[in-house]
């Protein structure tokens, strides 16, 4: 009998049975065959641990009123309670594991079993899963990000060691890394690792898809946690690590004209908008409150002639100083 | 979830309770369903011949049969019933499902809210604060640009009904008006997509949210329903820039080359000696490149295609003709 038979028979006797079972019952079925003693005990330990791992709890429990031990599985505790779900609820939850479906981000497959298992709630009993009309959402991941994931929310959430080596972007060869993880947070649709790094001895940001290795998680003692996450930590802050939240005394207030066509697009800024006025000949002046005003400056040269800076004379200075930065190398190569 | 084992004596016990009734499940809906092929579901099912209650007599092993395309398990009514949430599942939900109310995708008591609080209910006591201590260490911002008009395209997709779009191409430069049949939406690399049928292309189609000037609901209900074939992961952004794609040559000093290259999942870079980067890569839309490298100053040469070259001469110029008006 191979493994997951013997773990599917386990799991079916102690559930079915109304009593306790014995270790020596065990041996008489489930374990059949098997040899006695000392190796059969160990064996059901690795079964029981095997089994927890999956969420099912093997319980020890005295059997009548003598010193005799049994085992059970709780069916209050295995099956999954009724959560009486709407349908608007349920609606809901399947979107969220939709749109982590596939997408290599750490939700991906455990979503998607939970669904598999909640929809059996909309008619507990009757055992038919329900099928809902949800929309379509979907998160595509970047390819090389999804291996690490896993692993990394693995240490995140059991505070484990990770390593793995790094190549940060000036660096030549990659390094290797020794961090603790203390959050994991989503940015422009990458993923990046914030966590106290060895090598630096501070808390550093990594981005998934630089991470130049597998990541491994520290196996040594894996229900003890390695390290304690700082009180003071916080995740948005790192999150926001060169784009700093908007603070009085640092932003500039820019002021840029849109084309009439264009018009439409002025609120995809990373900046937040302050004032908007529509001109007679149907462009559009618009007032942000910008904190960085490099990656401002990208965006509205993106426009081509369909945005201008007018203000301030600094931001228009960046433009124009780029402008020619560009011109100044295209021409050049011509001649 | 440490062994393979464990992971497929999981799958098996997620399984059962869409299999155990007496009208069986089918073999292709449950292959779909959980994402195996039909031999990996034999494999898992026929697992199930020698298993059952002592004394595992015929009249005590679970009963499975396989009759054309459905398969049959009876004498399993203990695995009738699905498992519980495991923790690592209620934390995925738990975790996701935050994180897309934090970040605006669903709105603060909307019923994911609550069916949220009944998954955090499911987690033993002690588990459920652990569980928002680590929710509030993962951080997801996904707000960018959707608001204005991801409600009316959800409402087109939940209600199967044609939109219509009146779109910007940056790579062409110009303004579309096309009735679509919204499929999904997708997010990938910090923006939202609209995925749709296009009538007037008669092929699938990609809309970035914050490039659509309008969009309006019709009542014309949708003919296509998204089918495996279009699977999307791909499809967003140049994976596959196609034959009538321009080989671009580029080079950077520094850094910026790296940077560029992981926003372009089909470039090549390779470092030269003197310590500069040079990018290969091809796309379509030069227009739109040129457009983007105006922002890297003098930080690069273009070595090829002259095209592109000329682009951004051209751009530049006249961007700060612009610049020099009043």
């Amino acid at each position: 009998m191979n493994k997951i038979e013997r773990l599917i028979n386990l799991t079916a006797y102690l559930l079915d049975s109304d009593k306790p079972i014995t270790l020596d019952e065990l041996k008489d079925t489930v374990y059949k065959g098997q040899s006695g003693g000392g190796a059969l005990r160990r064996m059901f330990e690795r079964d029981k641990e095997e089994l927890r791992e999956m969420g099912i709890d093997v319980k020890a429990v005295k059997r009548g009123d003598g010193d005799e031990v049994g085992y059970t599985i709780e069916r209050n505790e295995y099956y999954l309670p009724h959560l009486d779900l709407s349908p608007e609820q349920r609606v809901a939850l399947t979107m969220v594991s939709r749109l982590f479906l596939g997408s290599g981000t750490p939700f991906s497959g455990p979503a998607h079993s939970a669904l598999l298992k909640l929809a059996f709630d909309a008619d507990a009993g009757a055992g038919l899963p329900a099928e809902e009309k949800v929309p379509h959402v979907h998160w595509i991941g970047v390819p090389r990000e999804r291996e690490a994931l896993s692993d990394i929310l693995e240490g995140l959430v059991r505070r484990k060691l990770l390593t793995f080596s790094y190549r940060s972007l000036d660096a030549k060869e990659p390094a290797e890394r020794e961090v603790e993880p203390y959050g994991l947070f989503n940015r422009d649709g990458h993923w990046y690792l914030a966590g106290k790094c060895h090598l630096r001895g501070e808390i550093r940001c990594f981005r998934l898809d630089r991470i130049a290795s597998e990541v491994r998680v520290n196996p040594a003692s894996p229900r003890t946690p390695d390290f304690a996450v700082p009180s003071n930590f916080d995740i948005e802050k790192e999150a926001n690590w060169d784009w700093p939240l908007p603070c009085e005394e640092e932003d500039v207030e820019a002021r840029v004209r849109f084309s009439s066509r264009l018009a439409f697009a002025h609120t995809s800024a990373r900046a937040p908008v302050v004032a908007v006025k529509r001109q007679r000949d149907g462009s559009l002046e618009v007032t942000y409150e910008v904190a960085d005003p490099e990656q401002f400056v990208d965006w509205v040269l993106e426009f081509g002639i369909d945005a201008r800076i007018v203000a301030p004379p600094e931001l228009v200075n960046m433009a124009r100083e780029r402008l020619q930065a560009v011109l100044s190398v295209v021409r050049g190569r011509k001649r | 979830m440490s062994s393979r084992a464990a992971k497929r004596l999981n799958r098996i016990l997620l399984m059962l309770p869409y299999v155990v009734s007496e009208d069986g499940a089918s073999i292709a809906g449950l292959c779909k369903k959980f994402g195996i092929t039909k031999e990996e579901l034999t494999n898992d099912l026929t697992l199930l011949w020698m298993c059952g209650l002592p004394d595992y007599t015929p009249a005590d092993l679970i009963d499975f049969h396989i009759e054309g395309d459905r398969v049959y398990i009876g004498m399993a009514d203990y695995f009738k019933r699905p498992l519980n949430l495991t923790r690592e599942e209620a934390l995925a939900l738990f975790i996701a499902g935050r994180a897309l109310i934090e970040a605006g995708v669903f709105e603060v008591g909307s019923p994911l809210g609550a069916a949220l609080d009944k998954i955090e209910a499911l987690l033993a006591e002690g588990e459920a604060g652990e569980v928002e201590e680590i929710a509030g260490r993962i951080h997801v911002e996904m707000d960018s640009y959707a608001g204005r008009w991801k409600r009316i395209i959800e409402e087109g997709l939940k209600q199967g009904r044609n939109l219509v779009v009146d779109y910007y191409s940056f790579s062409t430069g110009n303004f579309s008006t096309r009735e679509v049949e919204p499929l999904s939406l997708l997010w990938s690399r910090g923006y939202w997509y609209l995925q749709a049928w296009c009538h007037e292309a008669e092929d699938l189609r990609l809309f970035r949210l914050d490039r659509i000037r309008d969009v309006t609901l019709t009542d014309t209900r949708v003919t296509r329903e998204l089918t495996d074939e279009m699977h999307v992961p791909e499809l967003v952004g140049e994976y596959r820039p196609g034959k009538k794609a321009h080989n671009v040559k580029l080079r950077f000093s520094g850094k910026e080359g790296r940077r560029l290259v992981e926003e372009w999942p089909t470039a090549r870079i390779s470092e030269r000696e003197d310590g500069s980067q040079e990018l290969e890569l091809r796309t379509r839309n030069l227009s739109w490149l040129a457009s983007y490298l105006l922002r890297y100053g003098d930080r690069f040469t273009i070595v090829a295609p002259r095209e592109l070259r000329q682009l951004v001469e051209d751009k530049a110029s006249k961007m700060l003709e612009m610049y020099s008006e009043d």
